[in-house]
């Protein structure tokens, strides 16, 4: 079913483990040349800025096909507005499957034509069934299986992932309000029963082809469970698919429920991250806090913003500072220590451009307008703009 | 994964692509079950620090008029000093190369008091205006403050935000959100391309002469970045303006620094830089081709030009292939 030769698939991991291997010191710089050069592989793009630019080039070239095709269809009009994004479809198909013959794997050519192809089987279905939205969350999840299956295409599985959930959500729109009222737990339950599947497959698994695939879509269980019941989500939905308001001193049903599952999920996500070492779950966990209270502020105002700001920023630097403290001289298990095999740390070096963004000094006068320059704020009159 | 990971280095073992006692000593490595929280526990730091001065930011901004002044100003104060009380306990002193502090902590207080003393130059300029009206120099003080902790503390995002600071005093707003959506009007204003276009060769000036005197040497970068994107936005904006001299001359400034830049990322080993003086030569070449067409009339033919498009974009597809094949090449040689 893969299109790619298994041989060079395997020499992709060998490779990879031979790039950390050397970044962690354990081979030399000549070592990791040799084995690069001993073993072929498939055409990749490790650096995301290349990937992305090759993206957008790919999806000019795309485009341009697309529009070349139309110029033959214009005069069937009607009919040809019908059909054209089958054609189109059909071209970004195509398109990935000559480039995963040329051995093009993950290098963003071959992100713009499968991703490209989904978008327009997604078009085609609409235009066809007039957007019914349950066919085309349903061909999408196909088509983009599909890719994932044959091309290893991991874009596409997130794809597969997004319209599967639509495609749940829409049938159960199907049945009513009674359906919708039952959502929450209908995807928690979801969501619960594809994590330990994905985990099971992946325990199993032989080869490690659909490893980060399956990953994916396991790590997307995870976020979907949290949503599924955290009481932010399931308050506005409820409000915007049942039209209920919720009236002063009155609550949504089961908000106990909903209100003890927003806090306990992401604290058992942490507890469990850090027992089973499972670095993506403790991510999650965090950005579930953080989630969960940002939906404790959405509703009670505890505190005025910049306090809750200060607050925050001084207890997290406590915690932070007394965990160093605590680990630093730990030499196995949880440690303080850069790990030598996994670095997880490519993010801090965007730590630059994130202060310059949100700290950057900003010029004093941008108009030479006076209205402007004397009404201004802080920013305005003053000598930056810290916000 | 860890089974997958292990099963590929006995697989490189087997095949005699590293030796025994490599093999022996990763696998003890991975026995060690090693969970490193080295980047998340620095990351919180990070955050931490940003919450604090964002809060305290917004609470000065909120209470300009209620708090007393003097109040503030001395609570401020106070912050700043502990702050640096701690990093100058700490530092190692002036140093001409990478150094770092023992804490990781400390990295991040740098940080803190050099936002904070912003904020506290800021409040007093708008409150009391110590510099009167020369707003010019009420931004060249952070800045100036900014370029020494950088320096003498050796923190890069301290330097960002001196670079930031040196922009803003020709007016110009480099942060990244405004530097891609124009708000600094470059093509309404042809002076500040100017200055633009000289403050980016001032940089790479900088850049170069430090590198002489091996001053700090890894700031290369981090320099070479602001000059590129400024430069190259600056000119390329420029390129669309009606007067045929002036669009020439930003024409061949950007020529000029794309081969300087494209020496400069094969110098420094940087993909960053190669990739988007790629980008920037890319899309100014365009605009080139356009605007020597724009008086052609080819309303007959346009058909042709939409066949000959995939054409057109396929040759560049290759171009660039090769072009980061080569640079791949150079660079882990």
């Amino acid at each position: 079913m893969i299109v790619y030769d298994k041989n060079r698939l395997d020499n992709e991991v060998l490779v990879d483990e031979a790039d950390t291997l050397y970044k962690g010191g354990f081979i030399s710089k000549e070592q990791k040349k040799i084995i690069e050069k001993e073993l072929t592989v498939l055409k990749s793009q490790n650096n995301i800025l290349v990937r992305i630019g090759f993206f957008l080039l790919g999806s000019l070239l795309y485009g341009s096909i697309c529009a070349a095709i139309s110029l033959f269809g214009l005069s069937g009009e009607h009919f040809f507005f019908q059909i054209c994004c089958y054609i189109f479809a059909i071209v970004g198909f195509a398109g990935t499957e000559i480039l995963a013959n040329q051995n093009y794997h993950n290098h963003g050519l071959d992100d713009a034509f499968a991703l490209g192809a989904l978008l327009n089987v997604g078009i085609a279905i609409a235009v066809t069934t007039d957007g019914y939205e349950m066919m085309i969350a349903l061909f999408v999840a196909i088509a983009a299986l599909f890719l994932f299956i044959r091309y290893l295409h991991v874009l596409s599985m997130l794809v597969f992932c997004f319209s599967v959930t639509a495609f749940l959500f829409y049938v159960m729109f199907e049945f009513g309000d009674v359906g919708k009222a039952i959502l929450p737990f209908v995807a928690m339950i979801f969501a619960g029963i594809f994590y330990f599947i994905t985990k099971k497959t992946i325990q199993k698994l032989k080869e490690n082809y659909y490893y980060n695939g399956l990953l994916l879509a396991n790590s997307f269980c995870l976020v979907l469970f949290y949503f599924s019941c955290n009481y932010l989500v399931v308050r506005e939905l409820s409000g915007e698919l049942l039209g209920t308001e919720v009236k002063p001193g009155k609550d949504i049903p089961f908000a106990l429920f909903f209100y003890l599952f927003t806090f306990i999920v992401p604290i058992f996500y942490f507890f469990q991250a850090l027992k089973t070492k499972d670095r993506i779950m403790l991510w999650l966990s965090f950005l579930a806090i953080a989630f969960s209270i940002y939906t404790i502020r959405f509703y009670y105002s505890v505190l005025p913003i910049e306090v809750a700001l200060t607050i925050g920023g001084i207890v997290l630097f406590a915690i932070a500072y007394f965990s160093i403290k605590k680990l630093k001289e730990k030499e196995s298990g949880l440690t303080f220590k850069p790990d030598r095999i996994n670095h997880s740390d490519n993010f801090l070096n965007a730590e630059a451009l994130v202060v310059a963004s949100t700290f950057g000094i900003k010029p004093e006068m941008k108009t030479d307008s006076p209205m402007e320059f004397g009404g201004g704020g802080f920013s305005g009159g003053g000598s930056e703009g810290n916000f | 994964m860890e089974k997958f990971k292990e099963k590929a280095t006995l697989a490189l073992f087997e095949k005699g692509l590293i030796t025994e006692n490599q093999f022996e000593e990763i696998k003890t490595y991975r026995n060690l079950n090693i969970f490193s929280l080295n980047a998340e526990l620095k990351f919180f730091l990070y955050l931490s620090v940003i919450l604090f001065t964002s809060g305290i930011g917004i609470l000065i901004y909120e209470n300009i008029d209620s708090i007393g002044h003097i109040a503030i100003l001395s609570l401020l104060l106070i912050v700043i000093s502990i702050c640096f009380f701690y990093c100058f306990k700490h530092s190692r002193g002036f140093k001409r190369e990478e150094t770092n502090f023992e804490h990781p902590v400390l990295e991040y207080l740098v940080l803190a008091g050099n936002i904070l003393t912003c904020i506290f130059i800021g409040y007093l300029q708008f409150q009391y205006k110590p510099f009167g009206d020369h707003y010019g120099l009420a931004t060249l003080v952070p800045t100036t403050v900014s370029f020494f902790c950088a320096y003498y503390f050796d923190n890069r995002s301290v330097l960002t935000i001196a670079i930031t600071g040196l922009a803003a005093y020709i007016g110009l707003s480099v942060t990244p959100q405004d530097i891609f959506n124009d708000s600094n009007n470059l093509y309404a204003s042809q002076n500040l391309s100017y200055s633009a276009v000289i403050l980016g060769v001032l940089l790479i000036l900088w850049t170069i002469y430090s590198r002489r005197i091996s001053l700090k040497t890894h700031f290369g970068l981090v320099f070479l970045t602001f000059a590129l994107h400024i430069i190259s936005i600056a000119t390329i904006s420029n390129l669309t303006n009606y007067s045929t001299l002036i669009w020439l001359i930003f024409g061949l400034m950007l020529v000029g620094s794309t081969y300087y830049f494209y020496k400069a990322s094969y110098q420094y080993k940087a993909m960053s830089l190669y990739v988007f003086m790629i980008v920037y030569a890319y899309i100014g070449a365009n605009i080139f081709i356009f605007r020597i067409f724009e008086n052609v009339d080819f309303s007959q033919m346009w058909e042709l030009f939409i066949f000959l498009l995939p054409a057109y974009f396929v040759g560049s597809i290759i171009m660039f292939i090769k072009l980061i094949k080569n640079f791949h090449k150079e660079i882990t040689a």
